[in-house]
């Protein structure tokens, strides 16, 4: 089977929304992967791909939880699909055979 | 509480994408809550501005909707709007009948004619220099009897080539009776459409030789140029460049030419020509009074046409030629030169006022009405029928339909309908034209492969969907759903009385129409049927050629034969006089004055065979002295201002004489013209038509007998006579033609008008079939049904009369003053054409105002 493309930023949007579990909304995904990776991200960037992971099927959505602070709006809750989490996994997978089949003194030149 | 600029919050409102805008909001207030306390407000606010730029889609849709349908010309859509259109078509099967029959009937008639129409301007237009091509026209005559030749003297050709820069080249042509009768080997044919002619005919026209040398056409007296029809006749497949044809048997032409027929747009038409040199080496032979082909300014006999060069100023070099034309005969003062376009001769008269035009525009308007009840019918139809359809259109509108795909779908329905009914007239329109060629006399052919043909179909079937599709669609499209559910849709005034509108004007030109009709074919009946002045029944005439000489022998034997009643002679046709002349003088005639009169030759049986009155003197005696005697009509005598005219001097030509008698008036020409001023006189051995007037019953016997006379005379030459009755019907054929097929569009157009009026009052009596119920049920007569749902018809006819009336009256005048002899349009045409309308529409409407009342009101009241 043909394996899903994800692009680097997909991947961290994906697993950041794997880790927030129930959690998962734009504020929270966009400040989570601020402090997990540090780097500075802006929130359109988050949310232009969270709507594309969602249009490829590996998020669904609902939505839920006014609260004042929001101005009384909704937030849109997401969670990964079986595709999504396939994907992750596939490219877990691909990540690790490819450490895997690096040469030993190579893994050693690169200092671990 | 700190809040973001408001600016960067209104701008995501409104460009944002709708599906995520109240997250996005929602989001992004809670970062920039989080960013004040983190990194300040200025800093805060630059980021969400930032983040509110990025997200922005300018280009999406607005976010009226919250939830978008697709978009309208998606092909799903797409076959949907024609699964939909296809459906109510084959539902409503009694409407779709009525709709694309009234459109296929419309189509089809409006289409033909138009066709008719673009034949008749592209005539004489094929030429590539025929915007520079002009006819030479003179006017002659002075007063009442002035009037315009369009054939003219021949010199002037040549000095207008070489003495006006603005002439490039000029061609002649004159009718040929020289040479009728053309044999090869044992082929012998009589032939009509010949003429003497320039070589520069198959220069300046593009009537170019495709056999034969171009640059001579004629290379001597002897040659001939004939088409290719013509060539076949004789030569069959045979090469017939250098053939010899032997005309009249003693002399011999060789053909040196060939050119395609003439196109049928061609105002020009002929079969052969023969070189104008030899006319001129023929007619100036003897050399008679000094008179030669470059100073007999004399012979008004010419069709010439001009090339001239781009801007010249027509009437400046009418002006010249006026000036040459007198430097060579100076006592022609009467005469001015004018020019006519080669584009406008087909359809303008000589003078350049309205001819032919006028029944071009006539028809085209009658088309264009055509099809304007066509549409009218679809429309009022369809938005009649809207109320019905209404709540189809707020059930789409609630699941979501947006009004573009709902106005698509209605012009989809349209537009299938109408490929229908085009399809349909298109196939019509190839079956109707044998019959409209011989009704109207034209030989229009579609030629399927001419791309002109297709740009008419093409824009008139896109013209009527345009104008029947668009109003029908937006008013569809455009039902409130709540009120449409409610049953509130009925309540609009405004689209029922647009409809009324529609109704009136369908109907005010039916009785435009009909008017129009009742008129024309009164004032043909009244041409027809007038008095004459003198009795044409059961005569006929022909030429005599050779018999001439025995005439005296000839007149005794035919008198003796069974069905001859009486014989005379003349020298011309008396139901359609035609030469004039101006040489003429009396006691009074002015300075300068020029009467121009229709000139006949007699013997003295003329008068009396024809039945003619003397109004005051004597008819001729057949005495020698007569050859000196003169019989005027009564507008000759009121023209030269002639009191006691019997006894006065007048002189005609070189013939000095008194006039001895006064006939009363009679028509010789077409009613469109008035009588004008004739003179009869005595040179019977002139005289080469002979008249013979049959009993009637005997009639075939007398043909036979004078044919017979003929054989022994004119051997050689067929035989052929004319009934002056037939002569005279044809002077009317394009008259007749144009009342008979006014006469069957009108028929077309009414019964379309019918059509769109049954499917409306079918419509009405199926809307109000409870009412109706319920009113039987409380004692209404079956009469007060049927008046209650004919009325509402009823009175827009009135309406449509009212208005009618005037626009027929205004518009018949204007006809009529093409006659000069013509019938009172008198108010009882109007009348009668009011109640015919009337009459149409209430059994039109009637038949199922009937059907409704005699319905059983517990079957329509059942129906809930």
């Amino acid at each position: 089977m043909k394996r899903a493309f994800l692009g680097e930023f997909e991947e961290v949007v994906l697993l950041t929304v794997a880790i927030l579990d129930e959690g998962a909304y734009g504020v929270t995904i966009t400040q989570e992967i601020e402090q997990k990776t540090g780097r500075s991200v802006g929130f359109s960037t988050v949310h232009t791909t969270l709507q594309r992971l969602a249009e490829k099927g590996f998020l669904s959505s609902r939505m839920g939880g006014a609260t004042a602070e929001r101005g009384g709006r909704r937030k849109r809750f997401f969670t990964v699909t079986a595709t999504g989490r396939k994907a992750l996994l596939d490219v877990k997978q691909v990540r690790e055979e490819l450490w895997g089949s690096l040469p030993p003194q190579t893994l050693q030149l690169m200092g671990s | 509480m700190n809040s973001p600029p408001r600016w960067a919050q209104k701008l995501l409102e409104v460009f944002s994408d709708p599906d995520t805008m109240e997250e996005v909001q929602g989001d992004l207030l809670e970062l920039y809550d989080h960013w004040v306390q983190t990194i300040g407000k200025r800093r805060a606010d630059w980021r969400y501005s930032r983040s509110t730029l990025k997200l922005l889609r300018p280009l999406a849709q607005t976010n009226t909707t919250q939830y978008p349908s697709p978009f309208f010309l998606n092909p799903a859509m797409i076959r949907n709007y024609f699964r939909t259109a296809w459906r109510n078509l084959v539902k409503n099967k009694f409407y779709s009948f009525i709709n694309i029959s009234g459109l296929t009937v419309g189509l089809a008639v409006g289409i033909l004619i138009l066709l008719w129409v673009q034949d008749e301007l592209s005539f004489d237009r094929f030429h590539t220099q025929s915007s520079s091509i002009y006819r030479l026209e003179n006017w002659a005559g002075t007063g009442s009897s002035r009037q315009i030749w369009t054939a003219t003297v021949a010199p002037i050709a040549g000095f207008a080539k070489r003495e006006t820069p603005e002439v490039k080249d000029a061609v002649r042509l004159t009718e040929n009776y020289a040479y009728t009768l053309f044999k090869y080997r044992e082929k012998t044919i009589s032939e009509h459409k010949t003429f003497f002619t320039d070589p520069t005919l198959f220069s300046v026209f593009d009537f170019n030789l495709i056999q034969g040398n171009p640059a001579k056409p004629f290379p001597n007296n002897n040659s001939i140029v004939v088409t290719e029809t013509t060539a076949k006749r004789y030569f069959g497949d045979e090469n017939p460049i250098g053939k010899v044809l032997a005309a009249n048997d003693n002399t011999a032409f060789t053909v040196s030419g060939v050119i395609r027929d003439f196109p049928k747009n061609s105002s020009i038409q002929g079969d052969m020509f023969l070189p104008m040199s030899l006319f001129f080496k023929n007619i100036y032979a003897d050399n008679r009074d000094g008179k030669n082909m470059d100073n007999d300014f004399s012979q008004f006999r010419y069709y010439t046409y001009l090339l001239l060069q781009p801007n010249t100023s027509v009437a400046s070099l009418a002006t010249k030629l006026r000036t040459i034309h007198l430097r060579n005969k100076p006592d022609d003062t009467d005469l001015t030169y004018l020019l006519q376009a080669l584009p406008d001769m087909h359809l303008y008269k000589a003078d350049g006022t309205e001819g032919g035009i006028e029944t071009v525009r006539m028809f085209s308007i009658i088309a264009l009405l055509i099809l304007a009840i066509a549409c009218i019918n679809y429309v009022n139809l369809s938005t009649a029928r809207s109320l019905l359809r209404s709540k189809e259109v707020s059930m789409r509108k609630i699941v979501g339909a947006a009004r573009s795909q709902l106005f698509i779908q209605f012009l989809v329905e349209t537009t299938l309908l109408f490929a229908l009914a085009a399809a349909l007239a298109i196939g019509l329109l190839f079956g109707l034209l044998p019959f409209y060629n011989q009704l109207s006399g034209k030989e229009l052919v579609l030629n399927v492969s001419d791309y002109r043909i297709w740009q008419i179909i093409g824009l008139t079937i896109i013209g009527t969907l345009a104008a029947s599709s668009i109003y029908p669609a937006v008013l569809l499209s455009s039902f409130e759903p709540l009120k449409a559910l409610k049953g509130k849709v009925s309540a609009r005034l405004s689209e029922a009385s647009f409809r009324k509108l529609l109704v009136v004007v369908q109907f005010a030109v039916s009785v435009i129409l009909i008017a129009g009709t009742f008129i024309i074919n009164n004032q043909l009946q009244y041409i027809r049927s007038k008095e004459l002045g003198y009795d044409k029944t059961h005569v006929f005439a022909f030429f005599m050629r050779d018999m001439s000489k025995h005439y005296d022998a000839v007149k005794a034997d035919l008198l003796n034969q069974p069905g001859v009643a009486a014989i005379t002679r003349a020298d011309a046709d008396i139901v359609a006089l035609g030469g004039q002349t101006g040489d003429n003088a009396w006691d009074g005639k002015a300075q300068g004055e020029t009467m121009m009169m229709y000139s006949v030759a007699i013997d003295k049986d003329f008068i009396p065979f024809f039945n003619m009155k003397l109004q005051q003197g004597a008819n001729f005696t057949g005495a020698v002295a007569d050859s000196l005697h003169f019989i005027l009509n009564e507008s000759a005598v009121k023209a030269a201002r002639l009191d006691n005219p019997i006894g006065k001097r007048f002189r005609l030509w070189k013939h000095n004489g008194t006039i001895i008698g006064v006939v009363k008036d009679f028509h010789f020409a077409s009613m469109k013209q008035k009588i004008e001023p004739s003179i009869f006189y005595y040179e019977p051995q002139n005289s080469g038509v002979i008249y013979i007037k049959t009993t009637g019953k005997e009639a075939e016997q007398a043909i036979a007998s004078a044919k017979q006379s003929w054989k022994q005379y004119n051997a050689d030459f067929p035989f052929v006579y004319s009934f002056l009755d037939d002569v005279f019907n044809n002077l009317y054929k394009s008259e007749q033609q144009t009342g008979l097929l006014f006469t069957i569009f009108s028929s077309i157009a009414i019964l379309i008008s019918c059509l769109g009026l049954f499917g409306l009052a079918a419509y009405t009596a199926q809307v109000r079939t409870r009412e109706i119920g319920v009113r039987k049920v409380l004692g209404a007569s079956v009469t007060s049904v049927i008046q209650l749902l004919a009325k509402d018809f009823i009175q827009l006819v009135l309406i449509a009369i009212v208005i009618a009336v005037p626009l027929a009256w205004w518009a018949m005048s204007l006809w009529l003053e093409g006659f000069a002899y013509r019938i009172d349009i008198a108010w009882w045409m109007f009348a009668i054409a009011g109640l015919l309308a009337l009459a149409i529409a209430l059994l039109t409407v009637s038949f199922q105002s009937i059907k409704a009342a005699l319905m059983n009101p517990v079957k329509s009241l059942r129906s809930e």
